[in-house]
């Protein structure tokens, strides 16, 4: 399957766009805190005080993504992943059905469902394409590469993707360890008129580990692919980065992977 | 589009398995009760799959213990549906069939367990130290497990729609060739918190669910299991004659949990899957309806239907038989459709004593006896997730 990068977006420790993360990619050291919770515009104030940290990282990474696109947010159909969902609201829903009362907040209840962010996403653009919420653990980003390109093939349509995952809630973090924000967002087209996108080309292949990244990657970053299932993105943005054609394995099951091949457009190979 | 379903099983509290449906639906046996949930107090009706309980109460799965993966496992173990998955294995190898799996809640009845026992730490105690189950790919994982498939796995979680979603995605897969076959499904356990989350939403009825009903006042929340083994029409296996003719999908962008009042999105949804499958709306001959039993969704749909489709299509919700099975209803409803093309005989709309005087339904409350060659079935969910299916009945395969 191709298809052609025309858009993406970034916020985690260290960078709250793109350009940031390709600073940090390109071996510029960098602050590794936060930067402060974004406040996609897209959302109106009212509902945005009510959206969870893990739609609001979403939603600003996918603003940044379609504003690179120069696409209409209201022609791409949306895959959301998440490899642990928003623990802090399991947590909360936990906690109180654990107490005596189990008195649930219904604005809690519909914002912990996994297609929360593809919900607040589509309202806030008025996006009436399909949109898809899914998870793969630690194949999150290799099926949902998978998923959206798949799509963006058969349907020829836009599709926007938005891998995100937040810190985990503590009585989770022994099992699904996780301190760090991370949410990266792509627009890819099935065309590319003007022959100045990155073209993406996949195969399903046996392999069965992901590439390799813990030499060639910054320590903060590298740590950051480690733990949060979302940043697997991390080594495609990597790919990305790199001016020569490269290409990046992720696993998607037990017995399949991922190889996407990264050809840049031709005009930056003959410019470098 | 011409997807084939080799073999399908479903498990909710109205039938233990496939074979055990269409009894279920001659004999208008409904699977819903009082709520029983241990420490719930909302004044409700549940669709409880009373088989898995005693499992429920001890640990069989081991590692992979929790309520939604014992729903999934008794499924899986019903009728023929092994050895077919297990003919497709060695037909096509493990790594080439892809699972593609939808459910909302995921194993989160394990996690409310957990926080029962934190310990001292507040922390998760032994037994409960699970990294594999409490995640929402919880279901792809176990199902990957079981089945020994290697191929693509991924877990949907578009609420309730999630388990409609898997079809779109899987024909897609199978379209572009990344997989020869793919096994589909859906799992939702019952849990306090979809109980209590709903019933703070104020949109559970203290009675059995009536779908359309003039006095219908919520939902009953119900747990199933549905699995079908899908593949291009060129397969070499015997096939169950049904296949997967169309699908739309499509949002709102309106509100979370609130359906858009006109009810665009789902009248989207639907004319998508009629145009993909090549079929005018007269071409139906039985929708499964969303029909929730909710105030919003039951004047929305009924609105719609009434809108595209002639006044001799017959339709009915089902859920009064199940429960609204979330995560896990649309492929249980999915494959009710498909077993109506299968048998001819047309679910009534259980429960249903006077319809909502604003619509004019074709709903019976009866039975019917019908050949059917098309039909649809809907699928809508939180965040105004959309989903809509034509499967059709192959006349040249039809070995029912």
């Amino acid at each position: 399957m191709r298809v052609y990068l025309q858009g993406v977006g970034a916020f985690g420790p260290g960078f709250a766009n793109w350009s940031e993360l390709q600073a940090i990619l390109d071996g510029e050291s960098s602050d590794s805190a936060l930067p402060p919770a974004p406040k996609p515009s897209v959302i109106p104030a009212n509902e945005r005080r009510r959206a969870p940290m893990a739609v609001r990282i979403a939603v600003e990474t996918c603003s940044q993504a379609v504003a690179m696109s120069g696409i209409d947010p209201k022609d791409a159909a949306c895959v959301f992943a998440s490899g642990h969902g928003d623990t802090q609201l399991t947590d909360y829903m936990c906690r109180e059905l654990a107490g005596e009362h189990k008195q649930l907040s219904p604005t809690k209840f519909h914002n912990s469902v996994h297609n929360a962010a593809a919900g607040y996403w589509t309202i806030a653009t008025g996006c009436r394409q399909p949109a898809n919420s899914v998870a793969g653990l630690h194949q999150s980003v290799a099926v949902t590469l998978l998923e959206a390109m798949s799509q963006c093939v058969c349907e020829q349509q836009p599709v926007l993707l938005a891998f995100y995952d937040t810190p985990t809630a503590a009585a989770l973090s022994s099992l699904l360890p996780n301190e760090h924000a991370f949410g990266m967002a792509l627009v890819i087209t099935p065309g590319d008129d003007s022959g100045r996108a990155t073209a993406l080309t996949s195969a399903v292949t046996n392999d069965v580990s992901d590439s390799a990244y813990s030499e060639t990657l910054p320590a903060t970053l590298s740590h950051l692919v480690a733990e949060n299932p979302a940043a697997k993105a991390l080594l495609l943005a990597q790919a990305l980065t790199r001016i020569a054609a490269s290409s990046v394995t992720l696993t998607l099951g037990q017995g399949s992977a991922l190889r996407i091949d990264i050809r840049p457009p031709s005009a930056l190979l003959a410019g470098k | 589009m011409d997807i084939r379903l080799l073999d399908y099983q479903t498990t909710t509290a109205a039938w233990p398995h496939r074979e055990g449906t269409r009894q279920a639906i001659e004999n208008k046996t409904s699977g819903l009760s009082r709520n029983s949930l241990t420490g719930s107090e909302v004044d409700t009706w549940i669709g409880r799959v009373k088989q898995i309980d005693a499992d429920a109460n001890s640990n069989p799965l081991g590692e992979w213990q929790c309520r939604n993966n014992l729903l999934a496992h008794y499924c899986l173990q019903q009728g023929t549906f092994k050895t077919s998955l297990e003919a497709a294995i060695e037909h096509y190898g493990g790594a080439r069939i892809g699972i593609i799996v939808g459910s909302s809640t995921s194993a989160i009845d394990r996690t409310e367990a957990a926080y029962h026992a934190l310990d001292d730490h507040g922390q998760l105690s032994p037994e409960y130290q699970q990294p594999l189950v409490h995640n929402p790919h919880a279901l792809g994982l176990y199902v990957a497990h079981l089945c020994a498939i290697s191929g693509p796995t991924m877990t949907i979680n578009t609420a309730c729609s999630s388990s409609a979603k898997v079809f779109a995605s899987a024909a897609r897969w199978l379209a572009c060739d990344l997989v020869d076959a793919v096994l589909v499904g859906g799992t939702d356990a019952l849990g306090l918190s979809v109980v209590h989350g709903f019933d703070a939403l104020q949109l559970v009825s203290n009675q059995p669910c009536r779908p359309f009903d003039q006095h219908r006042n919520g939902i009953n929340i119900g747990e199933a299991a549905g699995f079908a083994l899908l593949a291009r029409n060129d397969h070499p296996f015997t096939d169950m004659g049904i296949a997967l003719t169309g699908f739309g999908e499509s949002s709102d962008a309106h509100h979370m949990s609130h359906p858009h009042p006109e009810g665009v999105g789902a009248q989207q949804a639907i004319e998508q899957a009629l145009t993909r499958a090549g079929l005018d709306a007269a071409d139906i001959d039985y929708i499964n309806l969303h029909g929730t039993a909710s105030l919003a969704n039951d004047a929305i749909e009924g609105d719609v239907i009434q809108r595209l489709f002639p006044a001799t299509t017959r339709c009915s919700s089902t859920k009064a038989w199940t429960g609204h099975t979330l995560g896990a209803a649309g492929i249980t409803e999915a494959l009710i459709t498909a077993e109506t093309l299968r048998c001819g005989i047309v679910p009534a709309n259980l429960n249903l004593q006077a319809m909502d005087a604003k619509l004019n339904l074709p709903l019976s409350t009866d039975n019917q006896v019908k050949a059917c060659r098309h039909a649809l079935s809907n699928s809508f969910g939180f965040g105004g997730n959309n989903c809509s299916l034509v499967f059709s009945r192959c006349a040249e395969t039809d070995k029912s």
